[in-house]
């Protein structure tokens, strides 16, 4: 899947010069004092902080499980396609494998995936984005035909060659994943840092002959970290979505690796059968990316009080 | 479907094939009855054979329209040429190209007599068969189905006619057997006489049951070519013949009403590329006209989205020829419904071969130690009986289970990690602390080479688990160019994969003998050779089936190659009398026969 | 205007050629469409290899990639070498996958739009509201939910849905494959029913999660824009509600929905991959991952050319729509 059909929802600030929100400018006394007042107002959504705790617990599950549940997730010791009971609650795979056990490992890999797919996109999202909306002219040109580029490129063409040649372990889906969602961030962090950059502070900072790096990292970052933060999380949302489609075709995480994406197209035709195949993951995965996505909408409001208290 | 019946002996199957019962897919809880129980194994026989002949049999012409599903689309009339050739245009061909003989679905060879009058083999040195047809079976566009049209078919595909630059002209896909006709005379338009350069008991396998046999009127009106009796694989005006090599290799893809007539029972009416065929029945048949009005074969790829479209009655009949656990669990929970659920092995097997090029499995005793690891047992239960409730480990590389011939020669490898290891240690391997074998202080790694397949993965992934307590140490290698350059360089250490045989056995000399075209492995063993030498040319059957027995026997004492399962086709079915999967032909083979029940 | 159009399709030509290349070789080089022919006893290598050489295999990747070019640019699209599809044609495959994806799609989209702006904008005038919380949360739970599940949700309970028509004594309604060949038939309203019934669930599936992702958009843009000063003027100055909303804070709200519409335009088409697979429809979903999946160079490009040709036409329209929703923006 060239990502999920689906575009970041909470973030509007797609295009140059109309509705983007800038924050105001940067110093380190406010910094403190703005991030304080975020995390305020953002401990104040409850539902956000709930999602938070639901968050944290799929990667606790994940993270800790193992140590509760002590079946290696390569056994096939057991018979195949076994009922949910007590030495299996949710039963085995064909192969005699633990669900369980599986499941614990595919929600691990499924966020660690997801987690470096956001971190890794946005990384590359912002620093192309914001080198294009500040030096514009020729590096700018250069960026926007590369993402143009990218956008035509069908990512199941490049999955299924890399997936091919490096085994499908987590980390090579994680990179073509990433590979593919940084168009977005690169677009959004170029329309602020355009109008960013017509700012009087940035031109002082020109002015006084700070380098561009200085002053991407220094200024125009910083005052966009509203908008960053609140992408790279939904990103994550995205990812773990577009994880479970790249695996429904076959080009996502391979065996002896697996994710939750991967869980699902393997036990999907059994959702009247053998329900507990479908139903475990299903919920795991809706709960991780609706969990994420909630907290990115608490971020967004805690960055930006102004669109929660309108009166129409 | 009735609720009574006997079952029938399975013995005399070849793909063993049976009855599934269902228990809503979920816990067995026993007990309860289990619907239905209309035995499927007993619909590989068709109403119209009997003995070794078949005859359309009459059946009432409904208006009925089904519509049969099955993995890929059809996408030529020339099954033949080498970019077309795959089983799913034979699963529609079957029905609207005629030939010499047909195969039933227990892969049983039945002389065609709709269209012939009999098939002799006058002569045993040199090997002269002689193929009579019945006079006046005639095309649906009116032509005779004549001498004419068998020997295109042997022009096209015996490999023997190249252009000026040396190259194949028909590059035909497979040239089995007719690369050994040396000749095809037409004594009358009715009577077609075969020479062999050596004798060849599978005759009966050319002219038809490949649904070879094609229209050769059509492709001389639009050549040119007066007459295609008059053109040979040398020699001869090759002009013409390169016209008549270009029509075949092209113009039959695809659908053209005007050059793609029937021969048989069914005409092509409609074509949808890449999604469905439509048949009707053929008004100029000879035989007893078809049932059905109209069939229409769709390719629908995701086997699951197969079976629900069966059940929510979008399709009538599912046909796969690629085993797929999902579908067919959740066919197999359709019973309630009336819906009957067939597995059936087929016509492949995968088979893990033993490199002897390398270092470790050079020794016999490594070798022996490997099968005796590997749990077959355990492989065939969690792979393939979710599809195929009774299927059993593969015993045999030249025989399928079921077939007349097939010993299990490989009853004594069960899956034995401690007996495994007591062989290794008895050949000097020492066991590391990890647990691993190693000789000279070197550790013994075996790669296992497959393409990515699913089924295959999990083989492997068992596999490793299996033979990791025997001190082998197997990794999984992965690689979707391994057919690709990989396998035919011997590139590998144990390569996993599946041979797909057609139901005659000349064709496997090339994967065993000495220097053999298909023979990666370096394996040689001139008994072998010998035995398979007398097998693909001795004309008497029984004879001939020693020599592949004997074949069989030595290849297991070598430990060269561990046959691990056959795969089995599955289909379903909803409100027809009966239908079986021929594992050759596909679900059509006998659709002539179908009758709607309620 | 016309130089702004002329300038982008030129900018798109070396983007194209350059992302032609990059797939061709990815896809070239990934395998050999004939190797599987290895697996069936009694082949040899001398038939192997005559087959690759009728194929082209035998030549070099950049030197299939210049034939490809070549009579692609004298309009001839090339034949499929994957093995078993007798080399049909490819412009005759891509066209069919097209109409075939774009009889999915376009319907979807227009009502994922149509009801995602609605919803969106009535959940920002009304935010906190009941209507709000149900809207967002629903909107929420569609898009946390991956496509698969949708679509396997979906057709599971259709399948039901029929069984129950079935017991009322009703004809059974959704279908769970694509259309049957040769159309429907029947009267208006015979046609109609198996008209709905087939694109009902694999069009209600990709509806579902688009309209997710516009009606938080448009919710999201709305709310900005009903915030922003020019707005609180427009109220402060005693403009009615109705007025306020449809002509200042709708129009500028549109923007960034238009920004979504084509960024989804790249996905469009192929995004229909899952619910292609699912409901059994030979789209362009289907054409590239069986080129994919087949080593088919050829049959790539021909979805390639036809995919990205939509993305640069709705990028472009999408800027032209800026322009008219904001004239403030130009198009330079």
């Amino acid at each position: 899947m060239p990502s999920d059909p689906r575009a970041n929802p909470s973030q509007p600030s797609g295009v140059p010069a109309a509705g983007t929100v800038v924050t105001g400018e940067f110093d380190a006394t406010k910094a403190r004092k703005q991030s304080t007042l975020v995390l305020r107002r953002f401990f104040r959504h409850r539902l956000a902080v709930a999602s938070l705790a639901v968050f944290t617990l799929i990667v606790l599950f994940g993270l800790l499980g193992p140590l509760f549940w002590t079946i290696p997730v390569d056994d096939t010791t057991s018979r195949g396609y076994l009922p949910p009971s007590p030495a299996h609650p949710l039963g085995t795979n064909q192969t005699g494998k633990d669900m369980l056990a599986q499941l614990i490992v595919g929600t691990r890999l499924s966020v660690q995936i997801a987690l470096v797919v956001a971190l890794g996109s946005t990384i590359v999202g912002v620093a192309l984005g914001a080198l294009a909306g500040y030096l514009r002219g020729f590096v700018d040109s250069a960026i926007s035909r590369f993402t143009d580029l990218m956008l035509i490129i069908p990512q199941i063409a490049v999955a299924a060659i890399l997936v091919r040649a490096f085994d499908g372990s987590w980390y090579t889906v994680a990179f073509i994943l990433a590979a593919f969602a940084w168009m977005q961030t690169a677009r959004i962090t170029r329309g602020e840092t355009l109008s960013l950059a017509q700012r009087e502070f940035i031109e002082a900072a020109r002015a006084a002959g700070a380098r561009t790096r200085w002053i991407i990292f220094r200024h125009l970052v910083p005052n966009m970290v509203g908008t960053i933060t609140v992408n790279t999380t939904l990103a994550v949302a995205t990812a773990v979505l577009s994880e479970a489609a790249l695996s429904f075709i076959g080009l996502g995480v391979q065996p002896p690796d697996t994710s939750l994406g991967l869980i699902i197209n393997e036990n999907y035709s059994q959702i009247t059968s053998r329900p507990w195949l479908f139903w475990g993951p299903f919920v795991v995965i809706v709960l991780l990316s609706l969990a994420v996505n909630f907290i990115g909408d608490g971020l967004r409001d805690a960055f930006d009080p102004r669109q929660t208290k309108v009166r129409a | 479907m009735s609720t009574k019946r006997s079952s029938l002996p399975i013995a005399a199957v070849v793909g063993t094939s049976l009855l599934l019962s269902a228990c809503g897919g979920t816990t067995g809880d026993g007990g309860g009855a289990t619907e239905p129980t209309g035995d499927v194994a007993a619909m590989a026989v068709s109403k119209g054979q009997s003995g070794d002949e078949y005859t359309s049999p009459e059946v009432p012409q409904s208006s009925d329209t089904f519509i049969v599903s099955t993995d890929n689309p059809y996408t030529a009339y020339n099954n033949q040429t080498s970019d077309a050739n795959n089983s799913y245009n034979a699963f529609a061909l079957t029905m609207v190209l005629s030939g010499a003989y047909k195969l039933d679905g227990n892969n049983k060879v039945l002389l065609n007599k709709d269209v012939m009058e009999g098939v002799e083999v006058t002569s045993e040195s040199p090997q002269t068969v002689s193929w009579k047809i019945k006079p006046g079976v005639v095309w649906s566009d009116g032509e005779a189905w004549d001498c004419d049209d068998f020997y295109l078919t042997w022009l096209s595909q015996a490999g023997k006619a190249k252009g000026a630059d040396g190259k194949d002209l028909f590059l035909a896909a497979g040239t089995t057997g007719y690369e050994l006709v040396d000749k095809v005379e037409c004594k009358t338009p009715t009577e077609v006489v075969t020479t062999f350069s050596t004798t060849y008991p599978d005759y009966k396998g050319l002219f038809g049951v490949r649904n070879d046999i094609l229209p050769a009127h059509v492709l001389e009106k639009a050549t040119g070519v007066a007459d295609v009796t008059t053109l040979t694989p040398t020699g001869g005006d090759q002009a013409a013949l390169a016209k008549a090599a270009e029509f075949w290799k092209t113009k039959w893809n695809g659908f053209d009403a005007a050059l793609m007539p029937s021969s048989a029972q069914y005409v092509i009416t409609a074509f949808e590329q890449d999604s469905s065929v439509t048949l009707e029945r053929n008004p100029k048949w000879a035989g007893k006209p078809g049932g059905p009005a109209k069939i229409v074969l769709r390719g629908i790829s995701d086997q699951v989205a197969q079976a629900q479209a069966l059940e929510n009655g979008d399709v009538h009949v599912n046909s796969m020829a690629q085993p797929d656990v999902n579908a067919a669990e959740r066919l197999r929970g359709l019973s309630g419904q009336k819906v009957v659920f067939g597995a059936a092995n087929g016509l492949s097997f995968e088979h893990l071969d033993l490199n002897y090029k390398n270092k470790w499995l050079a020794d016999a005793a490594v070798r022996r130690a490997f099968m005796q690891c590997v749990n077959r047992e355990e492989l065939t239960d969690k792979l393939i009986r979710p599809v195929l409730e009774n299927a059993k480990p593969l015993g045999s590389l030249t025989f399928f289970q079921g077939e007349e011939g097939y010993t299990d020669n490989y009853a004594q490898y069960k899956g034995d990690a401690a007996e495994a290891k007591k062989t290794l240690e008895s050949a000097g391997f020492t066991f590391g602390g990890d647990g691993f074998a190693a000789k000279n202080g070197e550790k013994v790694t075996l790669k296992i080479s497959h393409t990515a397949i699913p089924r295959r993965k999990q083989t492997v992934e068992l596999i490793q688990s299996q033979c990791k307590a025997a001190g082998f140490e197997i990794v999984d290698d992965t690689d979707s160019n391994f057919l690709d350059t990989r396998v035919s360089k011997g590139d590998y250490d144990i390569a996993l994969f599946a041979w797909s045989a057609a139901p005659f056995k000349s064709q496997q000399k090339s994967i065993y003998e000495t220097g053999g075209g298909q023979n990666w492995s370096a394996y040689s063993n001139p008994k072998v050779d010998a035995a398979f030498n007398d097998g693909v040319s001795n004309l008497d059957e029984a004879k001939s089936r020693a020599a592949y027995q004997e074949a069989d026997k030595l290849l297991a004492a070598d430990n060269y190659s561990l046959p691990l399962f056959q795969l089995p086709n599955m289909w379903a079915f909803k409100s027809i009398d009966k239908v079986y999967f021929q594992s050759y032909n596909g679900a059509l083979w006998n659709a002539n026969e179908w009758v709607k029940t309620s | 205007m016309i130089r702004f159009i002329t300038r982008r399709l030129l900018i798109s030509v070396p983007i194209l050629l350059v992302g032609s290349f990059l797939c061709f070789f990815m896809v070239a080089g990934a395998g050999n469409p004939v190797a599987e022919l290895r697996a069936k006893p009694g082949v040899t290598e001398a038939q192997v290899r005559a087959l690759e050489v009728s194929l082209g295999l035998d030549q070099p990747i950049i030197v299939r990639y210049w034939t490809w070019l070549v009579n692609f640019l004298r309009g001839d699209w090339g034949q499929s070498i994957a093995l078993g599809q007798a080399k049909v044609d490819i412009f005759d495959s891509v066209m069919r996958g097209l109409w075939v994806t774009a009889r999915l799609v376009i319907g979807a989209e227009v009502l994922a739009i149509v009801f995602g702006v609605a919803v969106g904008v009535l959940a920002a005038v009304k935010q906190y509201s009941i209507f709000d919380y149900i809207a967002t949360s629903s909107a929420f739970l569609m898009f946390s939910m991956p496509v698969v599940c949708v679509a396997v949700i979906l057709k599971t309970y259709g399948i039901q849905f029929n069984n129950l028509l079935e017991s009322l004594g009703m004809d059974r309604w959704l279908t769970t494959v694509s259309p049957a060949e040769g159309g429907f038939s029947g009267g208006f309203g015979d046609w109609l029913f198996s008209y709905t019934g087939t694109y009902l669930l694999p069009t209600l599936t990709l509806t579902l999660i688009s309209f997710a992702a516009y009606s938080r958009f448009q919710r999201a843009s709305m709310l900005e824009t009903l915030n922003s000063d020019y707005v609180r003027t427009a109220r402060a100055k005693g403009i009615s509600q109705r007025r306020v909303i449809f002509r200042h804070a709708f129009r500028n709200a549109m923007i960034p929905v238009t920004t979504l519409f084509s960024l989804n335009a790249a996905v469009l088409f192929s995004g229909a991959i899952i619910t292609e697979t699912v409901f059994g429809w030979k789209g362009m979903g289907n054409l590239l991952v069986q080129s994919v999946r087949t080593f088919d160079p050829n049959m790539l490009m021909g979805w390639l050319m036809v995919t990205a040709a939509l993305v640069v036409v709705f990028n472009l329209v999408a800027d032209l729509m800026y322009g008219i929703l904001d004239p403030r923006i130009r198009l330079a």
